[in-house]
């Protein structure tokens, strides 16, 4: 990491990054397994991330970093980037795996490897949960166990390659256990063969990997927000809170206005809805940052975070994935443009308010 | 500010770098086809250590409207600096940046005299 002297405005604030990552390897991860899992992990014939085959470092000369124990998340994130509190999640990628019951069995055993190796190391830590989207039964009971755990702050949902969209009154019962216990949930897109289960046509056609990249994140989050608010999953549960991580801020604009102008012609179609779509996304809906958008004029980046509300942004690095984003990329546009006080919000007191974070 | 010796010139041979910390910046100075450079170790990008990228080649595409044909080719070989953090491409001999023209490496006057490897800041 690069040590230019005096460069970071961030070491006075109080700073969380709400999308950390972990890649634990297999056979880690099968320690915390009973049998038959604990072989059947230990001889893939997938990876616990499938790649799908993309270039996706650049023939090796882009760094694939990981944070393969407490210390070096400690360093990287908070020393490296001055971070206060990290949110970590485990990064599995559930979705993938075919067996449904060896999912539910995994769920369980990343969750207990993220606490026992990370959360209980340093005492700023925080952690997502991560469910399985293929039984919400079992992603409600893990959320019912996981729930006693002070570090535990929301719930991890790969909403790429889920087994239904979002907002199917099949996950009513996850969201009512994680409003139950007052955790709130963090939708997490990503590309490769979880973006193939959705999109299976467009992924068959596209050759290279930045077109699956910049298409994956919005596609899954224009999905799970669509489903959300058809099926009225805001106005059931409304003292829950959804974020949106990976696809930055750029995408929700359309979404909002959008979403109003098919409310005011199709209501019936979305009946449990008592507002427009767009005051629920304001009242209960959160973007983190990464990636952060670069236009050529700089000014338009201020234009859309004003749009989606600087009360609705929330820092994320993203880190150790090779996309990640300095949390000066985000800085550098808030002390240009805004006040201290929304600085300082973004930077911390959103995601306070997101996750009810207790710091 | 000022000169500053960054290493005997036997020490920077044909395709060497070093990255040198002078005045509180990072500099990097490479000896490439015969020639010194020296640029600052900061991506335009987010800051990445670039100077510390890969040197690599590139793809490059023309199109054939005539006879509707791309043909694409890997050129540069050696010539390419990529950072390691997010894969910005710069032209080793210019600094310019490959993906916005009006971007380069901030550079520093570099040359050998007596024996030694000198940077002016």
């Amino acid at each position: 990491m690069s040590t230019q002297t005096n460069r970071s405005p961030l070491t006075e604030n109080t700073v969380v990054d709400v999308d950390v990552h972990l890649r634990i390897p297999l056979d880690d991860l099968a320690e915390y397994c009973d049998e038959p899992y604990r072989s059947t992990i230990k001889h893939p014939t997938y990876t616990a991330v499938n790649r799908s085959g993309w270039d996706r470092y650049m023939g090796g000369n882009i760094q694939k970093e990981s944070l393969p124990d407490a210390d070096t998340l400690y360093e990287k994130v908070c020393d490296g980037f001055d971070i206060d509190y990290p949110l970590i999640n485990a990064f599995p990628v559930l979705a993938s795996v075919p067996e449904d019951d060896r999912a539910v069995h995994m769920m369980r055993a990343y969750n207990d490897y993220l606490l026992d190796n990370y959360l209980d190391e340093y005492d700023e830590f925080r952690g997502l949960l991560s469910v399985a989207t293929q039984d919400p039964e079992a992603a409600a009971e893990e959320i019912e166990r996981m729930s006693s755990e002070e570090k535990i702050e929301g719930v991890y949902v790969l909403n790429s390659g889920a087994h239904l969209p979002l907002g199917h009154p099949d996950f009513d019962v996850m969201y009512r256990a994680a409003a139950d216990h007052d955790l709130h949930i963090a939708f997490h897109a990503s590309a490769g063969a979880p973006f193939a289960r959705d999109f299976p046509i467009q992924d068959n056609a596209i050759n290279r990997f930045m077109t699956t990249h910049v298409l994956a994140h919005p596609w899954a989050h224009m999905l799970t927000m669509t489903s959300l608010l058809v099926n009225g999953t805001p106005e059931k549960f409304p003292d829950l809170n959804f974020t949106f991580l990976e696809a930055g801020l750029s995408w929700v604009p359309y979404m909002l206005f959008r979403l109003n102008k098919e409310y005011g012609m199709r209501r019936r179609e979305a009946p449990l809805l008592e507002k427009s779509p767009e005051e629920y996304i304001r009242e209960q809906f959160y973007f983190a940052s990464q990636p952060m958008g670069e236009p050529n004029d700089p000014q338009h980046l201020k234009d859309i975070i004003d749009i989606v509300g600087t009360d609705s942004l929330l820092l994320a690095t993203d880190y150790p994935h090779w996309d990640f984003d300095h949390p000066d990329a985000l800085d550098r546009h808030l002390r240009q443009f805004y006040p201290e006080e929304t600085r300082e919000g973004v930077l911390a007191d959103n995601a306070v308010e997101a996750f009810d974070l207790s710091l | 500010m000022g000169e500053h010796v960054v290493a005997a010139a036997s020490e920077l041979q044909e395709g060497d770098r070093l990255v040198a910390e002078l005045a509180g910046r990072e500099v990097a100075v490479f000896r490439f086809d015969g020639e010194l450079y020296a640029y600052l170790n900061w991506c335009a990008h987010q800051g990445g250590p670039v100077c510390e990228g890969a040197l690599t080649g590139t793809y490059e595409a023309t199109y054939d409207r005539e006879a509707n044909e791309v043909s694409l080719s890997w050129n540069r070989e050696g010539e390419v600096l990529m950072c390691p953090w997010h894969g910005w491409e710069y032209d080793l001999p210019s600094g310019e940046c490959l993906s916005q023209r009006s971007t380069r490496l901030p550079s520093y006057p570099v040359e050998e005299r007596n024996g030694d490897v000198v940077v002016t800041l």
